[in-house]
């Protein structure tokens, strides 16, 4: 057995390894969400590089040094290896740019009483139901998810959730809120 | 198979299981993964409740107490961890390892080639047909893919052509993305 193949073995053996903690924490790249190694393979692998130099500036300086390596020994892989046949090319799925914007609204139930209706959350992708669940403790009512991206309130709590929604949430800002007022439903 | 998957469109149903039912899969599951019982209790405590959610064409997620997907199953067939899991705890699946070239068409969601597997950027763990395994990568740490031999170890050395891995669930697919459910 050569080196590598007693190398290989070894890695790609059964069982936890001595000295690691489990589970593994893992590094994940913001940009295409998969483990940092994987980046290049990314169509956008540019914008990759753009989120590492900003949040793992450590691991940012090591790929480029072996990037610098690997075209100074000239040992390119795309030269040294067969082309392969097929399309093996990855293709960016289009996220829609939904704009993020959050909206509130009141809507009158009954005579006397009202709900207030949030939709827009999962623009920044929050998970409804948690938030849903989130607004009836603080709020002391019922609340719940009503539809692909709305939540209701019982209660008008509207006004006060210009001040919640941004404490809970640090990526919303007060502006994104906007106030449609009163709506029927 | 998770290619086209979606959370919102492709799961039908959430249950939540017996205890018995649950005592069942654990048991399974370590008979599948032996190496697993070092953690099980950290992947699925005793006493937490889990639930299978029922997707289109025949997939069901196991969820854990926290919502989190940790393996899924095609039909009645073996339940295979997801990649997220996997990473965590990168040791109780077989490991076969792909050669370079081979990574790019495995992240679009190709099955494995034989040749990706017997070149000399690959390495093997022999193992029977149709066991799951990790597939892994030359000159990466992670698993980029999870599948089913559709060949023993040693037909894919002997016969070299056509498929080796079928590819189940890969980074990015509608799986990888989709987030834990709450
Ligand atoms: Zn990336």
């Amino acid at each position: 057995m050569t080196n590598e193949s007693t190398n290989a073995a070894e890695r790609l053996k059964l069982g936890p390894r001595e000295g690691v903690t489990y589970p593994v924490v893992m590094k994940y790249c913001g940009h295409c969400s998969m483990p940092i190694e994987y980046c290049e393979y990314y169509p956008e692998y540019e914008k990759c590089k753009e989120w590492l130099e900003r949040n793992l500036p450590d691991d940012f300086e090591r790929l480029k040094i072996e990037e610098e390596q690997a075209s100074a020994d000239g040992t390119d892989d795309d030269k040294k290896r067969q082309k392969r046949g097929g399309k093996g090319l990855l293709r960016v799925k289009k996220k829609e740019d939904v704009p993020k914007r959050i909206c509130v609204s009141r809507a009158a139930r009954g005579k006397k009483k009202s709900v207030t209706v949030v939709t827009g959350l999962s623009t920044f992708d929050i998970d409804l139901k948690v938030a849903a669940k989130f607004f009836g403790t603080k709020f002391a009512c019922g609340s719940s998810v009503t539809g692909d991206d709305e939540i209701v309130i019982q209660g008008d709590v509207k006004d006060e959730l210009f001040d919640v929604i941004p404490d809970k949430w640090a990526e919303i800002d007060e502006d994104v809120i906007e106030d449609l007022g009163d709506l029927k439903r | 198979m998770f290619k086209k998957f979606e959370e919102k469109d492709s799961i039908s149903s959430i249950q939540q299981l017996k205890s018995s039912v649950q005592k069942g899969i654990r048991a399974k599951l370590l008979e599948a993964y032996p190496k697993l019982e070092t953690h099980i209790d950290l992947i699925l405590p005793k006493k937490d409740s889990y639930r299978i959610a029922k997707c289109h064409d025949h997939i069901e997620l196991l969820l854990n107490g926290t919502g989190e997907q940790v393996f899924f199953r095609h039909r009645d067939g073996p339940w295979m961890p997801t990649l997220r899991l996997l990473h965590k705890f990168p040791y109780f699946v077989t490991m076969q390892q792909v050669d370079k070239g081979a990574i790019r068409f495995v992240l679009s969601g190709a099955n494995v080639m034989c040749p990706g597997l017997t070149s000399p950027g690959a390495s093997m763990t022999p193992a029977e047909k149709s066991t799951v395994v990790a597939i892994m990568a030359e000159g990466k740490e992670h698993a980029l893919a999870i599948g089913l031999l559709t060949l023993s170890t040693e037909d894919i050395l002997k016969v070299n052509k056509g498929i080796g891995i079928e590819t189940y669930h890969f980074l990015n697919d509608g799986l990888w993305k989709s987030k834990p459910i709450k």
